[in-house]
């Protein structure tokens, strides 16, 4: 579904990734971790063409999306949710469902049959709040509506950075619930990026662990919690110190 | 109509807005734009039937910048990009009519040595409004082109220079629009009643735009443009076509204007009418239409008031002084009090339909 090659990105002097690679297929969960500044983020706006990268290739089921604008991603397939909620505000919590699945009904007509705006809002816990402005949600739901308006835009591909910032352990749960959910009921691609091992263990399919721009390790979660380059970054700096 | 056969009404046509599938978004937002219209047809009528004469030449400019506000509101409002340049649209709208309709005995006192045959040509007023209307699209167009690659206040400083660009032209091109005397000798052929038609219908167009998927995506962008794009939102597409609406809206403002005045110069379509225009609709509040015709209708209402003291009046038998530049003051005094203190306006967030129904369900529990 998605395949990212080789792709590198520089600010300034600093290299935020070098190479990075990653597969992510339709219906799997991938989990991309990595300590701060390792590059996760920079690689979701990359892949979501909020940046633009240097050298590399993205590619979505095929079609080249290198370097297109967010929004031709977007019709591409590509949906996502930000590391900081970003809501629009004052418009009600329906509407900003309504936003993305008026593309989703000009792009992939076929997706948005399948997909109600009013379905979504109950799925995700938000129709008793369908009137009010997203901005006076509780930060739950806010959460949670970031990720239902991704998905009224009936992607092939969710990118969900952060999604379990700032809740506790019991809306951790049942977020992670809800992503299952999504892979049961939408069959995308999904990639969460978290800081939350617990979650992203319990949660992912396989695992990308990078480092200062690197892919150090990819395959499948219990595998690469075994990989000595991984421990060595989330554990054992002690042994090259 | 008694108050409560008026409420009832409303209740008829707000109750199955409220309970309105998405598939009657479109009557929903037309039943909205007439509710919001409502009042100034009130008032329109009020007028039309009572008042005296000097009263209905004032409502007649009122409603001018009635429909300039709603035009203004259409980018404004939706973008949420401050213009300072929409008084160009309603100048290029009356100088396009008043140049093409004007009769032919009066071209030759006034612009005899027009270019382009202007001299010799004389239209039908309909013909006119229409050809000066698609000057305007035109020029918005170019000037949209511009404008809407822009966010934020560089968009506003070149709204700016569109207007004083377009001064510019109608000032020193004195041959085409007789520079800085007045342009006279415009059929008179706009009455209140059609005045008051066309500002139903700007107000209808105005609530169409901004409950339109456009209208609505438009709006998502201009509170999160990161996530507008992540939906797939093109902003840029959005604002050029908000912002060629506004434009045709106070363009025919502007028409509507010279077939009442007979009358224009340069100077009605610069700053003055710029700051009032935006005052009225700060002051109502710019994100809903009703927002625009409540600043209107208040503002209007003050003014008058200010004016009619500005030049001295007699309270408890004491002669007050003149107070020339009053107006001024005040317009200024209004527009910092409301940013200060209530920066969504008068109406908020509401339109007046929606406030209505949530009103009567609010009632009926």
């Amino acid at each position: 579904m998605l395949s990212v090659e080789a792709v590198s990105k520089t600010f300034g002097g600093v290299q935020a990734l070098r190479n990075a690679s990653l597969t992510c297929e339709a219906g799997e969960i991938l989990g991309l971790i990595g300590p701060n500044g390792a590059g996760k983020s920079t690689l979701v706006n990359v892949i979501s063409g909020v940046l633009k990268p240097d050298s590399g290739n993205v590619r979505l089921a095929g079609e080249e999306i290198t370097g297109r604008d967010p929004e031709h991603c977007a019709w591409a397939g590509v949906g996502r949710t930000f590391q900081t909620i970003r809501l629009f505000k004052d418009l009600t919590v329906r509407q900003n469902v309504e936003v993305a699945h008026i593309t989703c009904r000009a792009v992939r007509p076929a997706a948005a049959a399948r997909i109600g705006v009013d379905q979504l809002l109950q799925q995700y816990e938000l129709a008793g709040f369908a009137d009010s402005p997203a901005g006076t949600l509780p930060y739950g739901s806010q959460r949670r509506l970031e990720i239902a308006r991704a998905l009224a835009l009936g992607p092939s591909l969710l990118l969900l950075d952060e999604p379990a910032a700032g809740l506790n352990e019991a809306e951790s749960e049942t977020l992670a619930i809800a992503i299952e959910g999504i892979r049961r009921d939408v069959g995308c691609a999904t990639i969460v990026i978290d800081h939350d091992l617990r979650f992203i263990n319990r949660l992912c399919d396989r695992l990308c662990v990078m480092d200062q721009g690197q892919v150090i390790a990819s395959g499948e979660t219990e595998e690469v919690w075994r990989d000595p380059r991984v421990i060595e970054v989330y554990v054992g700096q002690s042994e090259t110190a | 109509m008694t108050g409560s056969e008026l409420s009832q009404a409303v209740e008829q046509m707000a109750a199955p807005a409220a309970a309105a599938q998405p598939g009657n978004a479109v009557l929903r937002s037309l039943i909205g734009g007439l509710v919001t219209a409502l009042p100034v047809l009130a008032i329109g009528l009020l007028v039309l039937n009572f008042a005296p004469t000097y009263y209905t030449f004032l409502a007649l400019g009122a409603f001018v910048n009635l429909i300039v506000v709603v035009g203004l509101q259409v980018f404004m409002g939706n973008s949420n990009i401050a213009n300072l340049g929409h008084s160009a649209f309603v100048g290029l709208g009356a100088y396009g009519v008043a140049i093409l309709s004007t009769p032919l005995a009066m071209k030759k006192l006034s612009i005899p040595n027009a270019p382009f045959g202007f001299a010799t040509l004389e239209l039908d007023p309909v013909s006119s409004a229409l050809i000066a209307l698609v000057v305007v699209g035109i020029v918005a167009l170019v000037s949209g082109k511009v404008i809407s690659r822009l966010s934020g206040v560089a968009a506003t400083i070149v709204s700016l220079a569109l207007l004083i660009i377009v001064h510019s032209v109608f000032l020193n091109w004195t041959d085409l629009f007789k520079g800085n005397q007045a342009f006279f000798g415009i059929p008179k052929v706009v009455g209140l009643p059609w005045m008051l038609v066309f500002a139903v219908l700007a107000i209808v167009a105005a609530r169409l735009f901004k409950d339109s998927r456009w209208g609505l995506q438009l709006r998502a962008s201009a509170q999160s443009p990161q996530a507008a794009a992540a939906l797939g939102i093109d902003a840029k597409k959005l604002r050029l076509m908000s912002w060629v609406l506004s434009a045709l809206i106070c363009g025919l403002a502007g028409v509507l204007y010279a077939y009442f005045a007979g009358t224009i110069s340069p100077k009605l379509f610069y700053f003055q009418m710029i700051f009032n225009t935006l005052a009225m609709l700060i002051l109502g509040g710019m994100a809903t239409v009703t927002g625009a015709v409540t600043g209107v209708i208040v503002l209007s209402v003050g003014l008058e008031f200010i004016r009619s003291i500005e030049s001295g009046v007699t309270v408890a038998g004491i002669q007050m002084p003149q107070l020339l530049g009053l107006s001024g003051v005040a317009l200024g005094v209004v527009i910092v009090l409301c940013m200060a203190f209530r920066p969504s306006g008068i109406s908020g967030r509401h339109e007046l339909d929606e406030l209505l129904s949530l009103l009567f369900r609010h009632s009926a529990r």
